[in-house]
């Protein structure tokens, strides 16, 4: 695996198909934390986090567990795909869980900095998204792309929430439209920043 | 007992209109988005998710004196995603060219919060009838929210719309589509947010003015 190739999986997952711009990942966090930058660049550093250990984890169970267990039980790798899904949500559920553990042990500061929220992160669809993109795309049936892929993924989210936050901090300063106030107008300007992203579109390939 | 089927109906049908989880409270916003594109994906889309959490209610629901409260995020999850795969294997086995559209937006039905809060919400402290009148009324309702969105963009974007099973009904006059005058930008995921901002403007004017209009 060259260096090239995994600086292409970042950059494509990170501008071209932004998990939350062209994937539709992660919204609800997306428009219900981005009222402030601090609060969303935490959010987006917590979720680049839990991303990355999940995808390595989730990468590890399909490749050293569920493919080893079916090859030798039913002679085919495929027989344990059902399982996938319960897995990948276990996964998840318990490193969001021994995360926070871990942090609230050697990090406090961070730890409080991250608290409110790490227990959201469970139900946030990029990280399941992420997970099931990589376990689909034959490019990150590797440890170190799916690695770069879900690291990029993570960073990704973070600069769109984060551009969100600041440009909300501004919008409370002008007059909206009764209607469009809160979601409405949210969604519009996610609009416009999309239209921006996809001028990424054929970077790395 | 005609008492309680009425507030099974009033559940029910505060979950199509006046708890829409899409237009009203704003949730399940990542598979409104993704698969709006045309009708046929958001109507597939719709009944998948309203099978699961019809299923999803009705095992917390049986459960709900079992669950002990701590580990109840994770059975509901757990419940949640069985029927997931459930629902994305019989996809798979009927409607093969659907369920590869509709990609990774199948499975990515266990994180939807609109499951989770419904099992939160009803389905943990109410009996198993109310809990279904529940799960029906914001199964339909969040089919509902889907295919006007679907109509839209599919209108807008590609000039056709299509129903789960039929081809494709051209609803445009040719010139629309012919030589890419078509607006493709609403069928790309721009579009979605838009679309979805505008829908939601309107819903929210005409919640203003129903309770403007009662006060």
């Amino acid at each position: 695996m060259s260096i090239g190739s995994l600086i292409g999986i970042f950059i494509g997952v990170a501008l071209v198909n932004n998990l939350v711009f062209s994937g539709f990942l992660g919204i609800c966090p997306f428009l219900g934390v981005s009222r402030k930058v601090d609060m969303a660049f935490g959010m987006g550093c917590a979720v680049t986090f839990v991303i990355t250990v999940s995808g390595i984890v989730t990468w590890l169970i399909v490749h050293l567990i569920l493919y080893p267990l079916s090859q030798a039980v039913f002679q085919d790798p495929a027989m344990l795909n059902f399982l996938k899904y319960v897995a990948f949500i276990m996964v998840i559920a318990s490193m969001v869980q021994l995360v926070e553990m871990y942090l609230r042990k050697f990090f406090p500061p961070l730890y409080t900095a991250f608290g409110v929220f790490l227990p959201l992160i469970t139900t946030n669809c990029a990280i399941l998204g992420a997970c099931l993109y990589i376990d689909m795309k034959p490019e990150t049936q590797n440890l170190l792309p799916a690695a770069t892929y879900a690291f990029g993924g993570g960073i990704g989210f973070m600069m769109a929430i984060t551009i969100m936050a600041g440009i909300r901090e501004h919008i409370r300063f002008s007059s909206v439209p009764k209607c469009l106030q809160g979601a409405g107008i949210t969604l519009l300007v996610a609009g416009i920043l999309a239209l921006a992203f996809t001028g990424f579109t054929g970077i790395g390939k | 007992m005609a008492e309680e089927n009425g507030s099974n109906l009033k559940q029910f049908t505060d979950g199509v209109v006046a708890n829409n989880p899409v237009l009203v409270q704003l949730l399940g916003m990542c598979p409104t988005l993704a698969v709006t594109n045309s009708v046929e994906n958001a109507i597939v889309m719709g009944a998948a998710a309203t099978f699961v959490v019809v299923m999803s209610n009705l095992i917390t629901s049986l459960l709900r004196n079992l669950i002990k409260p701590h580990v109840r995020i994770l059975i509901f999850t757990l419940t949640i995603a069985t029927f997931v795969t459930i629902a994305d294997l019989t996809l798979k086995a009927y409607m093969y060219k659907v369920s590869q559209q509709l990609g990774a937006f199948i499975p990515l039905i266990i994180v939807n919060c609109m499951i989770i809060c419904r099992a939160e919400v009803v389905a943990i402290k109410n009996g198993v009838g109310r809990s279904l009148a529940d799960a029906f009324g914001i199964g339909l309702g969040f089919t509902l929210a889907l295919a006007i969105l679907g109509v839209i963009r599919e209108w807008l974007g590609a000039g056709t719309i299509t129903f789960p099973g039929f081809a494709p009904i051209a609803v445009m006059p040719d010139a629309f589509t012919a030589n890419g005058h078509n607006w493709i930008i609403m069928i790309l995921p721009p579009g979605a947010f838009l679309t979805l901002g505008a829908v939601v403007a309107i819903v929210n004017q005409l919640r203003m003015k129903s309770e403007g209009g009662a006060a």
